[in-house]
């Protein structure tokens, strides 16, 4: 594939990403904050959020299979995760655990579980879509072209 | 100002992917920065004889959260200028009433922390 054709693939699925609620303004934040200095900070940036999100995801899916569920720490978890999601522009990973808290305010405790299957499951769309999105940039630059900006 | 021409900015945050974004910001004005997880971990920097210019404080930290930290560090006569950034938009009263001197809503936008560097002159 040339240059131009990666360059206008990474550019419909970056759109997709925002058309769909995937991404938010947030990511275009992180893009335009790296720079000659900074090269590669959008890929470690996601790339720690995958690992932290990951582990946090794993610990809620553990906690509540337990026979006493620790609720108060279900609570920690998904408030780092709603943070960290929020930092980058993975609204829809956000928009959940912003569902969660709620109900967990509320103290309805069927409506937190209802949310756990819901929160894996974006994050697991997330994390594969990021991938391909940093795939195709990695083919861009091997081709010697350069990544295109989303514009609003 | 700290003693040195440089300005120097603690980041209090318990998010790493957070203060990775917000040392970003800062590394383009040259700042010096430090970051730390939680409350009694930034009181401590003071303690232990550090200046700063500028404290950027989150709110929900485990051991100290940023309420507390705002509050204990006015109560030993810190005057360094100290700017919320929550998720938590019920707490802007409660965190101005502790001392500090902004709140700013998460997430943080490189425009927001330039208008509030510029509001306390940081920027020449």
């Amino acid at each position: 594939m040339d240059v131009s054709m990666l360059q206008r693939t990474y550019s419909d699925l970056l759109t997709s990403l925002f058309r769909e609620g995937i991404l938010n303004q947030q990511f275009t934040e992180l893009q335009q904050l790296q720079d000659e200095n900074n090269p590669g900070f959008v890929f470690e940036v996601v790339s720690l959020f995958f690992e932290d999100s990951g582990r946090l995801i794993n610990e809620l899916i553990s906690n509540f299979n337990q026979q006493a569920v620790d609720y108060k720490k279900i609570d920690a978890y998904v408030h780092q995760l709603k943070g960290s999601s929020a930092s980058i522009g993975a609204e829809k990973i956000r928009s959940v655990c912003q569902t969660f808290r709620e109900y967990y305010d509320k103290n309805d405790i069927q409506g937190c579980y209802n949310c756990i299957q819901p929160l894996n499951q974006e994050f697991v769309t997330f994390k594969s879509k990021l991938e391909a999105l940093f795939t195709l940039e990695q083919q861009i630059v091997a081709a010697g072209g350069s990544i295109p900006m989303m514009r609003h | 100002m700290a003693s040195s021409q440089v300005v120097k900015v603690l980041i209090v945050d318990d998010d790493n992917i957070t203060r990775r974004i917000y040392r970003t910001m800062l590394f383009r004005f040259c700042f010096e920065i430090t970051e730390v997880e939680d409350g009694n971990n930034a009181i401590q920097q003071f303690l232990d004889g550090n200046e700063y210019d500028l404290v950027l404080m989150d709110k929900h930290m485990p051991n100290m959260d940023g309420v507390e930290a705002t509050r204990t560090l006015r109560g030993m006569g810190i005057p360094v200028k100290i700017v919320a950034i929550t998720d938590d938009a019920n707490s802007k009263d409660t965190f101005l009433g502790a001392g500090a001197d902004k709140f700013l809503l998460k997430p943080l936008t490189f425009p927001m922390l330039t208008d509030i560097l510029k509001s306390f002159n940081f920027l020449n």
